[in-house]
């Protein structure tokens, strides 16, 4: 994995390092502390990474400017922070996890785990899918998405308006945030429930889910149990 | 509610001007003559030849004036009508040929000394007041003032009537007087708790000298004034009109300020002084003129105050415009008194709102103290302190138990200093700078970053706020990066000159951060401005700019 740290409190960003180093043992390929937003967001862009642990008070700076970016990056952020009352924002934007500081091993364990495990969330505080756009980064309602379709390493999101906005983030990360309102019906289909109308069973042993807008989406011979059990 | 005050207020002095009856005599021009002859008295005698109009009568000698009078109405039945003269000089009086009074001793003034009175009142006997043509006579003599050879008024109607009608005029304009000698009183008392407050002076000054004014003016009533002593009391009242003729206009400059204040104060001044000192003699006409220049000023004022839309102004005007409709309305001495009134009135008001303005500064104050309060007792609680320090010491701890523990008393100094200075408005300056150190050993063990602080003409003897040099060195480790050899220094400077005092504090730092107008950056100088304000009210002056080296702040207290 590679993991950046954002934090400008040096003793606690040396403690999240060494804890990282401690829980991803082999795992961790590269590590990099950053202590300033502006070279944060330099480094983001030009590198690769499967996990940013940020901090959200960045030198007096509010670092929700430096979260919409990352969060609309292939990647999971975990947001490590003192001010607790941010926690419900940070969701709502999509971060995978929130760890107030102080923090012990243990928590941020936890944390970490929920990317190696891939475990879905409890329950879907997602209200937002930022979206990289040239120059800016768009904010998505959740609730304008219909589903969300995987196209190699980047996401389709299909939306109640008929367009399409292209994600960053994986089919899994994505299903991993914005589980359970979303269900992966396929392997290559993220959608949400509240919009399938009804479940056509077509010629063949093939399954459909039909929208309410009349779309078709196909669903994945295993997954039409696991779907009928739960939601019909 | 103030409006229909001052209407109902108009309304009980048209009523009351409104309320003299229709008269029952006719006068005719009086005639003079020098000498003495007692039959002059006579009603018939034949006056022709006399002079009329105004002449000198030297040393006292004994000069006889006579008048024509048409009583219209004959008095009722064992009601007799009564004579009451205003004039000048000591004086016997003759109804139709009968002597009816005496007003000292004409012709023996010099040797018998001042007796008498200004304003007298005589009975006429029922059976000399028919229906018809009767004859005044007075045999007077005037040692002093000797060209007032005239009857000022002269007056007939039912005796009991005008004994009783002055004094039940001069009883109410005495309860109003006490109203507004109560008031001299009152604001006297607040400005002597508040010595600032000098609108507060003018207004118990004006209240007091309006006191005066009713008393010097209504005091004839039941004090016997000789005539020689009549143009004291006309001068004394002209004095008063002078100082109350300044001071209105005084009072409304300050309640609204207008550009060249002082100026056109002076020459103002001056116009009221020529005018009080030019036509000296001319009592009534010094008093007009400077009524009407009172109320010119006051006026323009008014208006500017209207135009500028501040509080108060506009009734200000009302009262104003109020007072000269009194004055078509009303004979001069009333509708002065009333105008007077009324222009007094709209100053109270505006005392009154003054000084609901100021209670609402004082709460707003207190509020603010007590926010501030809040503000630096937070400082300690606020998550992004707490939490991180929390962090940092735990991982200390782990790692390094004993340097924990120096993390730990550093942390519990600062705690300890902050419950020292928690609610003061003004700390020695040692203890802020303890306050900055010890902050900065908390920080070093946070960000690992060797802090330095230095001074430089610090004067302990001084005070300054709490928490404003500490709001600064937060924000100064908050933006600013170490330098390349991991540091960054702090330098707090002190000059004083006979002005001001000044307090430099310098960030000598690698990369600072030009300040957002984020929440932090809003609140730690919101902190400082407000502790400033609380302190030393506008005296002050407070600078935070960039610097090729970090960052200064230049803080400013004048003298």
């Amino acid at each position: 994995m590679n993991v950046l740290i954002v934090e400008d409190e040096s003793r606690i960003a040396k403690r999240i390092e060494r804890m990282t180093r401690d829980i991803l043992g082999n795992n961790l390929h590269s590590l990099t502390h950053i202590n300033t937003l502006h070279e944060a967001l330099r480094f983001i862009e030009n590198s690769s990474l499967d996990l940013v642990l940020l901090d959200l008070n960045l030198n007096g700076e509010s670092g929700f400017d430096l979260l919409t970016t990352a969060v609309s990056g292939s990647f999971h952020t975990i947001v490590v922070s003192a001010y607790k009352d941010q926690a419900i924002t940070a969701f709502e934007y999509g971060v995978l996890d929130f760890v107030p500081k102080p923090f012990n091993r243990d928590r941020l364990e936890q944390a970490f785990n929920r990317t190696i495990t891939k475990e879905k969330t409890k329950a879907n505080k997602v209200k937002f899918l930022a979206v990289k756009k040239r120059h800016r980064i768009q904010l998505i309602p959740v609730e304008d998405l219909l589903f969300i379709k995987g196209a190699g390493v980047y996401t389709e999101l299909f939306l109640t308006d008929g367009t399409k906005e292209l994600h960053d983030k994986s089919l899994e990360k994505l299903e991993q945030l914005l589980s359970p309102t979303f269900e992966r019906v396929h392997k290559s289909y993220l959608l949400k429930m509240s919009e399938v109308r009804e479940i056509i069973v077509k010629p063949g042993s093939k399954y459909m889910a039909e929208l309410k807008n009349g779309v078709l989406i196909p669903v994945g011979r295993t997954k039409y149990k696991d779907i009928k059990a739960k939601w019909l | 509610m103030n409006l229909r005050l001052l209407r109902c207020f108009l309304f009980a002095l048209i009523l009351v001007t409104s309320c003299s009856q229709s008269p029952v005599f006719k006068r005719y021009e009086t005639v003079f003559k020098i000498g003495d002859q007692q039959e002059w008295a006579a009603k018939n005698w034949n006056d022709e030849g006399w002079k009329s109009g105004r002449f000198v009568v030297d040393g006292g000698r004994v000069f006889w004036s006579r008048t024509k009078i048409d009583i219209l109405k004959a008095p009722e039945s064992l009601h007799p009508y009564g004579l009451q003269l205003h004039a000048y000089g000591e004086y016997e009086v003759f109804w139709d040929g009968v002597m009816i009074g005496k007003n000292g001793n004409p012709g023996q003034e010099a040797l018998l000394g001042p007796e008498g009175k200004m304003w007298a009142t005589f009975s006429i006997p029922t059976h000399l007041t028919e229906a018809g043509e009767h004859l005044l006579a007075l045999r007077s003599s005037l040692h002093y003032f000797s060209n007032h050879t005239r009857i000022e008024e002269l007056g007939i109607a039912y005796y009991d009537d005008l004994l009783t009608d002055r004094l039940i005029e001069s009883s109410y304009m005495h309860l109003f007087a006490g109203a507004f000698l109560i008031a001299s009183f009152y604001f006297l008392f607040l400005f002597l708790s508040d010595k600032k407050e000098y609108a507060m002076l003018i207004f118990s000054i004006s209240c007091f000298l309006f006191f005066l004014l009713i008393l010097a003016e209504f005091i004839k009533a039941y004090v016997p004034i000789h005539y020689s002593l009549h143009v004291i009391r006309l001068q004394i009242i002209g004095i008063l009109m002078l100082g109350i003729s300044f001071l209105i206009p005084l009072y409304f400059s300050m309640q609204f300020p207008f550009p060249k204040r002082k100026l056109l104060l002076i020459i103002y001044a001056g116009v009221l002084l020529f005018i009080f000192l030019s036509k000296y003699d001319y009592f009534e006409l010094t008093a007009n003129n400077m009524t009407l220049s009172m109320w010119l000023f006051s006026f323009g004022i008014a208006v500017f105050g209207a135009y500028r839309k501040m509080k108060g102004a506009r009734l200000v005007l009302l009262a104003l415009l109020l007072s000269v409709l009194i004055s078509f309305v009303a004979s001069f001495n009333k509708s002065l008194f009333a105008g007077f009134s009324l222009i007094l009135l709209s100053m109270f008001y505006l005392l009154s709102l003054r000084i609901k303005e100021q209670r609402l500064a004082y709460e707003t104050s207190l509020v603010q103290s007590t926010r501030l309060r809040l503000e630096l007792l937070k400082k300690n609680i606020q998550p992004h302190f707490l939490m991180n320090t929390l962090t940092s010491l735990i991982d200390w701890v782990e790692e390094s138990p004993k340097k924990g523990v120096l993390f730990i008393e550093a942390l519990a100094k600062e705690f300890d200093l902050f419950n020292q200075i928690e609610d003061q408005t003004l700390i020695p300056i040692a203890q802020e700078i303890a306050l900055c150190r010890t902050h900065l050993e908390i920080m070093a063990y946070r960000k690992e970053v060797n802090y330095f602080w230095e001074e430089e003409g610090i004067d302990l003897a001084q005070k300054i706020p709490p928490a404003i040099l500490h709001t600064l060195l937060e924000n100064g480790i908050t933006h600013s990066l170490p330098l390349e050899d991991n540091s960054i220094k702090f330098k707090l400077v002190f000059e004083s000159t006979s002005q001001y005092r000044c307090f430099t504090f310098l960030t000598f730092a690698a990369g600072v951060r030009q300040p957002s107008r984020d929440r932090d950056e809003g609140t730690g100088l919101k902190y400082i401005k407000a502790r400033l304000t609380e302190s030393y009210h506008s005296n002050w002056d407070f600078t935070s700019e960039p610097t090729t080296h970090g960052w200064k702040n230049v803080l400013k207290i004048y003298a």
